[in-house]
């Protein structure tokens, strides 16, 4: 492992510890010494694009879901990311669009399956969007249950 | 409404719709230190300037949107009683707290009598304010619980495969709490504890089909749910359990509270006015609970104001009513009244 890998693992591991703790502007800062670093890393392109989608920088996001996706086509949470940004900025239709992408290369993405059901409910699909929203709650429950069960939950 | 959060439509409508019948704005905002059934910090509550609905982040689809359906309900209830009368709670006084501490110490006497392994006096003392505590939180919260449950059933139907697991968890957690500390506690306040929570399970059994909340047959985790219904799936933990004394006060409780919601229109065109209706069914059967409970005395309805008050001299009440019950034994120096279970 080069220095360099290691230097961009850790900022990574700090820029998501302050995104957990909602403090955005301290984990985008890490980020963006890490793409300094290896700007041809397609993950922390995703990383700073999901920060960006919760500061409502939905343009920002978006190139920064592209830019992952030029660098790795087959990126899931890249897809997904963009589904999210694209839903923000009101482009329904693109954002079914992203996350069945997302959906076929990780059917347990609970996000996207919700970002799709969301986004076909606001076209009027209705029918679309609850087959959408069931899966989505099929997996989140799964997810709560693990949570449950990691936390000391019978 | 201000969030950038994904919502699905009928929650987003829900939101605008509380938001407009209030005439005030909600906040929603993912919080890692928020409870798991999300919080909601309020103007009716509160001195801020807006609604607030706290949840924890790693809820992000229909889990989010029923946690934000549920505090919509409460927000509602909330503000129709403070535009339409006032709005109160259950507050306490240093008289109550006495009333309250002194009838657990009483049947706390009774209990330990009993025991082989008494309890020590510190833990003893402690166990009377908590208990004290809880009770007030439970008295504020659980007579709310089916109300918003039910209507949020009833008015948001998208949203019953999410409720169905959310009501699973929510009372598997409350028949699980406080079990580590049955032999500590009273059995009458162990028991009446644990009723609340089974009548207000088989209320919500009752009340919400079963045949529509048929639990998600192909999650692998709940296929032990397979083919029953709701009703069922619940009487049957509560019959298999440990708890079954509750069963009985529980029984009583259930009619009590059938008693008093079945004059609700659930379907009734959403307004100020039955909103205020339902928080006056709430509060008359707050009382009939406490009055049941054989509580009478142990609170005060007062504003949300005097109940912040009182919290923060809650630790001079108790040692007032500690002084009252043990006169001199009760040391002010040796008195914690900001303490964890014993």
């Amino acid at each position: 492992m080069s220095v360099t890998t290691k230097d961009v693992e850790q900022l990574i591991k700090k820029g998501r510890a302050y995104s957990t703790r909602t403090k955005y502007r301290e984990a985008l800062a890490y980020y963006e010494k890490a793409l300094e670093l290896d700007p041809s890393n397609p993950e922390v392109w995703c990383l700073r694009a999901a920060t960006y989608i919760e500061i409502g920088r939905n343009e920002d996001a978006l190139k920064d879901c592209e830019h992952a996706l030029s660098l790795n086509q087959n990126y899931a949470d890249a897809w997904s990311k963009k589904g999210y940004s694209l839903y923000n900025l009101g482009r329904f239709e693109d954002a079914v669009h992203s996350c069945t992408r997302a959906l076929a290369l990780n059917g347990n993405d609970a996000s996207a399956w919700y970002i799709k059901g969301v986004s076909l409910d606001e076209l009027g699909r209705t029918a679309e969007a609850n087959e959408a929203y069931g899966k989505s709650l099929e997996l989140e429950i799964i997810f709560d249950m693990q949570a449950d069960l990691k936390r000391g939950g019978r | 409404m201000k969030t950038d959060m994904p919502l699905s439509r009928p929650i987003r409508l829900f939101v605008n719709q509380t938001e407009e019948l209030l005439d005030t704005e909600i906040a929603l905002l993912r919080n890692p230190e928020a409870d798991q059934n999300g919080t909601l910090v309020d103007v009716y509550t509160y001195n801020i300037e807006k609604n607030i609905i706290l949840f924890p982040p790693h809820y992000t689809g229909l889990l989010k949107d029923f946690i934000i359906a549920r505090h919509c309900v409460n927000l509602l209830i909330r503000g129709a009683a403070a535009k339409k009368s006032r709005y109160l709670v259950c507050s306490f006084t240093g008289d109550s707290v006495y009333k309250g501490i002194h009838q657990i110490y009483i049947d706390a006497l009774k209990d330990e009598a009993k025991k082989a392994k008494k309890l020590p006096v510190q833990k003893f003392i402690r166990m009377l304010n908590i208990l004290y505590t809880n009770f007030n939180n439970d008295i504020n919260e659980f007579p709310w619980n089916p109300i918003a449950n039910a209507i949020v059933y009833h008015r948001i139907p998208q949203i019953r495969k999410t409720q169905l697991y959310y009501l699973m968890k929510e009372g598997k957690m409350d028949m699980d709490s406080m079990m580590e500390f049955e032999d500590i506690i009273p059995r009458r306040y162990f028991v009446l504890s644990k009723s609340m929570f089974y009548a207000r399970d088989l209320y919500l059994a009752r009340i919400l089909p079963a045949d529509e909340l048929m639990p998600v047959i192909n999650i692998p985790q709940m296929k032990k749910f397979n083919h029953l219904e709701v009703k069922e799936m619940l009487t049957t933990r509560w019959t298999q359990t440990s708890w079954y004394q509750s069963k009985i006060f529980g029984d009583a409780m259930l009619d009590i509270m059938e008693k008093h919601l079945q004059n609700i229109d659930w379907n009734a065109e959403p307004c100020l006015d039955c909103f205020h209706d339902i928080y006056q069914i709430g509060v008359n059967m707050t009382n009939h609970f406490i009055s049941y409970m054989s509580m009478q005395g142990w609170f005060v309805w007062e504003t949300t104001k005097h109940l912040q008050d009182a919290q923060g001299k809650k630790a001079e009440y108790e040692f007032g009513a500690l002084k009252k019950i043990f006169g001199d034994l009760i040391e002010k120096s040796s008195f914690d009244g900001d303490i964890g279970y014993p």
